[in-house]
């Protein structure tokens, strides 16, 4: 790499979570996401700092009371009581994976976080061969909308594999939760259990595959209520429907707040330069996170205002997508000095707090998103956020209140240049997004949710499936 | 100083006979299933959708966006601006004070007035698509008591700076709605328990769109603090 080349500094792995297909429980090799990877697998351009080459261990979960200082005592109190009118309520959570992925993240602090509570809860995973991770994974995609045959091949598997896993699980907790719909047809049991059912799709069912949504439609039909991340994810359905926001947690290594020492040393490691603006993306290198198109407009933006420009994320190393998206990231910046291009591991979660803390602004232009967990983490942090109209985010970013939404490259140029030189509405959009977070996207407010989501259920015993 | 004048006008502070029990409110968001893509299907909804739907996108999307000190009045108008790019409806639909209001019906005859005469006069507007649909949703609403309960002025202030600012919205904005009177909790029992009248009438002239509910906390604790001394 020549000295005039963008910067890029690369690892092995991603930043974002593995598929279904990986899951926990899959009959298959795994390499846990916690292990550095083999030399062989990086790319790097340039070492990696030495801080980041091997995972750190991790912290222990939060209590309770550790979010008072961020939400409050009126908070905590209720929350307290609404976990009060459950006691000896029981509940069991379901999932396919017990490790990496974003609904095993956000279990990973509900679960703890309800017993704390006194709402004991249970956290199970579903087992199934690698035939079952791919046919699931298949359905993932074509719930997405990608085009996909559904053969009765397919349909087999996943009905064997739900079968097996309803044999071996005991349903006997007061309501039971079902995320996403590898395990759907465990509802199966419901006629035989006196629990209130509830099924939490995490994914974007606005647009799916039909083959796959009505194949799926009659288990979900089953259930008492439905959850869902946005009002345009849903599908009209027989059941009520409620929404819960993705949330993130103030208190991880991702989100906590930093010593500004911590910040300049992490910056300094990269070479990125805080005296002058700085703005960054967060995201797997993904053709739909739309990379090339934010060097595009960092270079529009840098014809009229001072930058340099983040990008950093991971997936280049071990998915050959992500490697070609990676390339072409770097053919657009060019010899651009000012772009440095992160390739980071998974495990670089303070890192990557410390480069949205040292951000002056933040851009998440994605042209196809579920819910930008990343747009949450930068206007957590009180950043000025620019970001694609599309998926989830319009419900994260209220146009020119609490963020800034864009339709195209020329777009996002334009807002790149009029924050750099607004400061005083960039700290004001900045400031609406943080408190936009704490009232409607913190790891709180979901325990909240679900407290009043069971205390609803239960307040319908004897009238199951009348929930509205 | 107090002079005998400004002391012959202060008026007689009442010990509260009912204490002011301090409550708030959560709400769970409950996806409906219509929905609207273009104006006048938002027209028809508008006539149509239940209560807590109308309820829901205007008195508590202020509550969800509690924070926002302008620019942020209620659902339809947000809408009609950035889906519909219709600031002219926007803005006339944004003048609308839920606190007019103390039944859900009379302000859904006047969203459906402003609509209906804007559609008259923009007929193309109304079949025009939206860069995205409206979808109605409604909440399941539990109110829960606090640790306050006041029974003094200072216990009120106390209690007043201390709950969250969904208790806030609770008691001065939704109140209405349950008292059906075009007052809200903390004016009530200010006057009737206390005897602050003027004091009341002044919390009651607050305005809610041109302030964030921690601003709105504020200028109440402000202006029984002044009562206070």
């Amino acid at each position: 790499m020549s000295s005039d080349d963008p910067q890029t500094i690369s690892a092995s792995s991603t930043v974002d979570t593995p598929a279904p297909a990986e899951a926990a429980g899959r009959e298959v090799e795994r390499r846990s996401p916690h292990l550095p990877r083999r030399a062989s697998d990086r790319r790097s351009a340039r070492p990696l700092p030495a801080s980041v080459l091997t995972p750190p261990a991790p912290p222990p979960p939060p209590h309770l009371d550790d979010y008072k200082a961020i939400v409050g005592q009126s908070q905590l109190d209720t929350l307290r009581y609404l976990a009060k009118e459950l006691k000896g309520k029981t509940i069991k959570m379901i999932n396919s994976t017990a490790v990496g992925g974003g609904v095993a993240e956000m279990l990973n602090r509900l679960v703890p976080l309800l017993s704390e509570l006194e709402v004991p809860t249970h956290w199970d995973v579903i087992t199934g061969g690698n035939d079952f991770f791919e046919v699931t994974k298949a359905f993932h995609n074509a719930l997405h909308g990608a085009p996909y045959q559904l053969t009765q091949a397919a349909k087999d598997i996943f009905l064997m594999y739900n079968e097996q896993n309803r044999r071996r699980m005991q349903f006997g907790e007061d309501i039971v939760v079902i995320h996403d719909p590898q395990p759907a047809g465990l509802v199966l049991s419901r006629p035989q259990t006196p629990a209130h059912w509830v099924w939490r799709c995490h994914i974007d069912l606005s647009n799916p595959n039909a083959e796959v949504w009505q194949f799926l439609r009659p288990f979900v039909e089953q259930y008492d209520a439905a959850i869902f991340s946005s009002q345009s994810f849903t599908q009209q359905l027989s059941i009520p429907q409620y929404l819960f926001y993705p949330c993130i947690d103030p208190l991880s290594e991702k989100n906590k707040e930093l010593p500004d020492s911590q910040v300049q040393e992490i910056c300094d490691e990269f070479g990125i330069d805080r005296s002058r603006p700085i703005v960054t993306q967060v995201s797997r290198f993904d053709r739909l996170k739309d990379p090339v198109g934010v060097v595009q407009a960092y270079k529009l933006a840098k014809k009229y205002v001072d930058c340099q420009l983040v990008l950093a994320g991971g997936g280049a190393s071990d998915d050959p997508e992500g490697a070609a998206v990676l390339q072409e990231v770097k053919e657009a910046a060019g010899n651009d000095p000012d772009i440095i291009i992160l390739d980071l591991p998974p495990w670089c979660a303070v890192q990557i707090n410390a480069i949205q803390r040292a951000s002056t602004i933040i851009v998440q232009k994605s042209l196809k998103e579920g819910f930008g967990l990343t747009v949450t983490e930068a206007l957590w942090k009180g950043k000025p956020t620019i970001a694609g109209a599309v998926g989830g985010i319009p419900n994260q970013i209220i146009h020119k209140l609490t963020g800034v939404l864009v339709h195209s490259v020329e777009g996002c140029a334009f807002q790149i240049r009029y924050l750099l030189t607004h400061p005083e509405f960039a700290r004001s959009i900045g400031s609406s997004g943080r408190e936009h977070v704490k009232e409607n996207f913190l790891m709180t407010t979901n325990v909240k949710r679900w407290l009043l989501l069971f205390r609803i259920l239960e307040h319908t015993k004897g009238r199951r499936g009348q929930v509205s | 100083m107090d002079t005998a004048e400004n002391i012959a006008e202060k008026p007689v502070l009442r010990k509260p006979q009912k204490p002011f029990y301090f409550n708030t409110s959560e709400h769970l968001l409950r996806i409906g299933r219509q929905r609207a893509s273009n104006l006048l299907e938002l027209l028809e909804a508008l006539q149509t959708v239940p209560d807590d739907s109308i309820f829901q996108h205007t008195f508590r999307t202020l509550q969800e966006h509690h924070f926002i000190r302008q620019g942020f009045s209620n659902d339809f108008a947000h809408w009609s601006l950035f889906a519909c790019n219709e600031p002219a409806l926007a803005e006339q639909l944004a003048s609308v004070d839920v606190r007019e209001f103390t039944a859900i019906e009379g302000l859904r005859r006047r969203m459906v007035e402003i609509l209906d005469e804007f559609l008259e006069s923009h007929k193309m507007s109304g079949s025009r698509p939206a860069h995205e649909p409206f979808y109605f949703c409604s909440a399941d609403i539990v109110v829960l008591p606090t640790a306050f309960c006041a029974d003094t002025l200072k216990a009120f202030l106390d209690g007043l700076n201390q709950v969250s600012v969904h208790s806030i919205h609770h008691h001065f904005i939704e109140a209405r709605l349950r008292l059906r009177r075009m007052s809200n909790d903390f004016s009530q029992w200010l006057e009737v328990e206390v005897g602050l009248a003027e004091a009341a009438d002044a919390i009651e002239r607050i305005d809610i769109y041109t302030n964030t509910m921690e601003g709105v906390r504020r200028q109440i604790a402000r202006i029984v603090s002044q009562a206070m001394n």
